[in-house]
């Protein structure tokens, strides 16, 4: 507490210049975050479809209940898991790799740590174009290396099939991501003192050891972070499937961010659109909620 | 020892290269790619370098924004440069608002005592967590019945909401930084709490200001699920927008396609690279201390 600054007679109270500062920012947020919330609770509510308008009703947790009843539902949210899983996965594992080498000293650190931003800043419908064209099935570079190298005998069409759809629309989706990952994790190995480390060598420990004993338990905070906040983004993907696959070939890249969209602004059934939108807000929530319980336990916030 | 130093240093050096390769390597392909003629780009082996540099497909974007129609380029190449500019101006005014509003709702956050003061911080961070698609759809309902819908207006507005919480906390976190001392002289010299914003807090903070400036135009110029659902003529479309129309027509020019691509990062990564570190700041800073 500030006690004896203020003179009450002249000063307006604190909690009063606080909202006197903070309403502008806090109108904005609310007229487009949480009065749409409401809406979007509303809406899910209610049978809701642009199609036949004048039809609108109540109807309760009907949307929500032919959604947990429909394959439509679960057979997307398996893609979602799967895409969710694989790309957290090769996220931190590739941005866990970078942040221990930048975390080298040796010439040329700095620019090789700038030069991460490249990735970062590109838009997420560009990455996805570049993807594509890196991908063409007649013209790709990627198709042309591998098989300049040997690796494959003729050009492959890698988005026109399971697996191998999923596994490239990973890649490229985790390539503007793990500049970000990689340096909230170098951020995390600098504020571990170097001296732990010496005595490790003193006492006879190995790279393998010290990374295990050492490195992995006191990184462990930011690696919750990372994860969390990975996985946060990884469900809600939609920008790169919009362009990339447009959630084929034959629904095998439909995520729920796909079905949402295609629900709500092609059938325009918005009831149906805002009640699978709930769902998957609900479970992001409750992903982040459990890993944060598991995972972050020893950090104090 | 000097072996094992030097061991230690080729394996750095092999490992550094290749980040270097998968990090800027797709990225020039695609500049390189730019820069071909389109008979060029079809290749087996790819032309690895352009010869000769041709700008054909940059002389489009140009023509088809001047002449229209009569240029003969293919339709998302003349609506591109207005997008671009929608772009630069959506990106920049949620740039400047957001800095503004948000240095002034960071303020008490960072610096006063009230009830209450926990649940707003944690309150306005929250709204970030709820999913943009669950909102896209009141947003979208709500913006078509009043007329607001394909203005670029709304998505300054909707912009600004999705960018503030990140900005407030990055400055609430930047303003606990500045020394209390200073802030009590400028009170005991009689200056009210606004004179201590504008005098004392505003001009120390300015490289977290720049920061929360820049990351706010570097999201906003790459959002895209707004920009696609609240656009409907060129008027309104952002450069992501024109950028995913040529991405999904197959019976475009590969290398006008790229061009685009190319073209619309340009800002972005100019910034990013120009400003690296205030952006590396900004972004741990913003996600690590409270």
């Amino acid at each position: 507490m500030q006690i004896g600054r203020e003179t009450p007679r002249k000063e307006m109270s604190q909690g009063l210049l606080a909202l006197f500062f903070s309403a502008p920012a806090v109108l904005v947020i609310a007229a487009t975050i949480l009065a749409p919330f409401g809406l979007a609770v509303f809406l899910s509510l209610h049978k809701w479809n642009l199609k036949r308008p004048g039809r609108e009703r109540f109807i309760g947790l009907e949307n929500y209940t032919d959604w947990l009843t429909d394959s439509d539902f679960w057979e997307p949210l398996r893609t979602t898991a799967l895409f969710a899983i694989l790309a957290v996965a090769l996220i931190v594992i590739v941005a866990l790799l970078i942040s221990l080498l930048l975390n080298e000293k040796f010439p040329g650190r700095g620019i090789l740590r700038a030069l991460l931003l490249v990735p970062w800043a590109i838009p997420s419908v560009v990455n996805a174009l570049l993807w594509k064209w890196l991908l063409n099935p007649q013209y790709g570079l990627l198709n042309a290396v591998f098989f300049e190298l040997g690796i494959i005998t003729e050009y492959q069409n890698v988005l026109g099939s399971m697996p191998s759809v999923m596994i490239w629309l990973v890649i490229a989706y985790s390539w503007i991501h793990i500049p970000l990952a990689t340096l909230l994790l170098l951020s995390g190995l600098q504020t571990i003192p170097g001296d732990i480390y010496e005595s490790a060598i003193v006492d006879g420990a190995g790279v393998w050891q010290r990374f295990a004993h050492i490195t992995l338990p006191l990184l462990r905070p930011m690696l919750s972070i990372v994860i969390i906040f990975e996985m946060i983004f990884a469900l809600k993907v939609f920008d790169i499937i919009f362009v990339l696959t447009a959630g084929g070939p034959a629904n095998a890249t439909n995520v729920l961010g796909w079905t949402i969209y295609t629900e709500t602004f092609k059938k325009l059934d918005f009831g149906a659109g805002s009640s699978i939108a709930m769902l998957l807000g609900g479970i992001t929530l409750a992903l982040a909620i459990l890993f944060y319980v598991f995972l972050d336990k020893g950090v104090e916030q | 020892m000097k072996q094992r130093a030097r061991i230690r240093l080729a394996v750095i050096y092999i490992a550094a290269a290749l980040v270097l390769l998968g990090t800027v390597g797709p990225f020039l392909w695609l500049v390189s790619s730019s820069f071909q003629y389109e008979r060029q780009l079809l290749n087996r082996p790819p032309q690895w370098l352009p010869n000769p540099i041709v700008l054909d497909s940059y002389r489009e974007i140009f023509e088809g924004a001047v002449l229209g129609e009569a240029s003969g380029v293919p339709y998302q190449s003349r609506i591109f440069l207005r997008s671009f500019a929608n772009s630069f101006f959506v990106a920049g005014s949620v740039a400047v608002i957001a800095v503004l509003a948000g240095a002034y709702a960071a303020y008490p956050l960072a610096r006063l005592q009230f009830r209450g003061r926990s649940t707003l911080l944690f309150g306005i961070l929250a709204s970030r967590l709820i999913p943009a698609l669950s909102l896209a759809i009141p947003i979208v309902l709500v913006a078509t019945q009043i007329g607001m819908s394909d203005k670029i207006v709304t998505l300054v507005f909707i912009n600004l909401s999705f960018i503030l919480p990140y900005v407030i906390w990055l400055l609430q976190s930047y303003f606990k930084t500045i020394p209390l001392e200073l802030e009590d002289a400028g009170r005991i010299d009689g200056c009210s709490r606004l004179q201590v914003v504008h005098k004392i807090i505003l001009p120390l903070s300015l490289p977290g200001l720049t920061s929360a400036g820049i990351l706010a135009f570097l999201l906003t110029w790459g959002e895209f699920l707004f920009a696609l659902l609240l656009s409907e003529t060129p008027a309104s479309y952002t450069s992501t927008v024109v950028v995913s129309l040529f991405a999904t027509d197959v019976d475009v020019n590969f290398v006008s396609i790229i061009t685009a691509g190319v073209l619309s990062v340009i800002p972005p990564i100019g910034f990013a690279l120009i400003f690296q570190r205030y952006i590396i700041s900004g972004l741990l800073s913003g996600s690590l201390k409270g």
